[in-house]
């Protein structure tokens, strides 16, 4: 697409893969506001610079969101300031879609998520819904993919032992 | 992964993230398409080389002031955040004999300046990469 404002390309392309990217984002970020920042942030630079590298699209942007959430981090005085604008920062916006159906299931697996340490959630999160392999999310949070299979493993385990305490009615 | 954690996964993998905001959406339709901010450059750069040089002083200027902070464009959003100056070519053109009849050396060189705006409410920003042709006398004199 030679057009890089084409509008129906974009739109299409973060209608796929926009809400997987702003769940990665809300694991590095303190509001869903800060997350949808660093996710138009990394995706803007993505649409016009990176879209024709090769490689796993998700796996770039997903790296490029999280540097853009750690500059985000840095700047300690702009996060502050967003945060006194009324009715953006600490929102109480769910990350996951609710269909009505098994939605109180759903809302205990999300707060069993969100329990989890965050060095567990973010390889959860990046597993199961950026889809990437262990060695993509090693490389994206430096560590080794052992670490990374690892973590995700004692992820499921403290989920399965958060949820076995939780009475759930599907 | 035994049979329990592997049905946990599946089930995980059921749940849908929330979808991109319509807020969201259009703030990305805005920078993309660069509304209400300063023009993309690969539109007229490299077509109007005389103009970009003009153009490339001022911005210049605006760099040598350090880029102050109130600095900025007609619209009041943008302000150039970082300056950069390329040296592309030099050329000496020898001696030539100027109007006044001085004597000087002629050199010619080529720069490519980049200037970034960067729009503080939205962090967008816009990067300017303009030709620049300098020409320099210098007078020389023989002993």
């Amino acid at each position: 697409m030679a057009n890089p404002t084409d509008h129906a390309a974009w739109q299409s392309w973060l209608q796929r893969f926009g809400p997987k990217l702003l769940l990665c984002a809300r694991q590095w970020t303190r509001t869903r506001a800060d997350a949808e920042d660093v996710v138009q942030e990394a995706f803007v630079r993505y649409w016009r610079h990176q879209r024709d590298l090769p490689g796993d699209p998700m796996a770039l942007m997903v790296t490029s969101v999280r540097r853009a959430a750690l500059d985000l981090a840095r700047r300690e005085g702009r996060r502050a300031r967003r945060d006194d604008l009324a009715g953006r920062g600490g929102e109480p916006v769910g990350n996951f879609d609710s269909n009505g159906e098994g939605d109180e299931r759903r809302a205990g697996l999300e707060e069993a998520v969100q329990r989890l340490p965050a060095e567990q959630r973010e390889v959860l999160v990046l597993k199961v819904w950026g889809e990437l392999t262990f060695e993509q999310i090693a490389a994206t949070l430096d560590l080794s993919p052992h670490t990374a299979a690892s973590r995700y493993r004692y992820a499921l385990a403290a989920l399965r032992h958060q949820l076995a305490t939780v009475p759930c009615h599907e | 992964m035994n049979e329990e954690l592997t049905q946990l996964e599946a089930e995980l993998r059921r749940l849908r993230p929330a979808p991109v905001s319509p807020a969201l959406q259009r703030r990305i339709a805005a920078d993309l398409s660069g509304a209400g901010a300063v023009p993309a450059p690969r539109l007229w750069s490299w077509l109007a080389v005389p103009a970009a040089a003009g153009l490339a002083a001022v911005l210049a200027q605006v760099a040598e002031s350090r880029l102050a902070p109130a600095a900025a464009t007609a619209d009041g959003a943008f302000r150039p955040v970082a300056a950069e100056k390329l040296l592309v070519s030099a050329r000496d053109e020898g001696v030539v004999t100027l109007d006044d009849g001085t004597t000087a050396r002629r050199r010619r060189l080529h720069f490519l300046d980049t200037i970034v705006w960067r729009d503080p409410r939205t962090n967008a920003s816009v990067t300017w990469t303009l030709p620049r042709e300098e020409v320099r006398i210098v007078p020389v004199s023989f002993q």
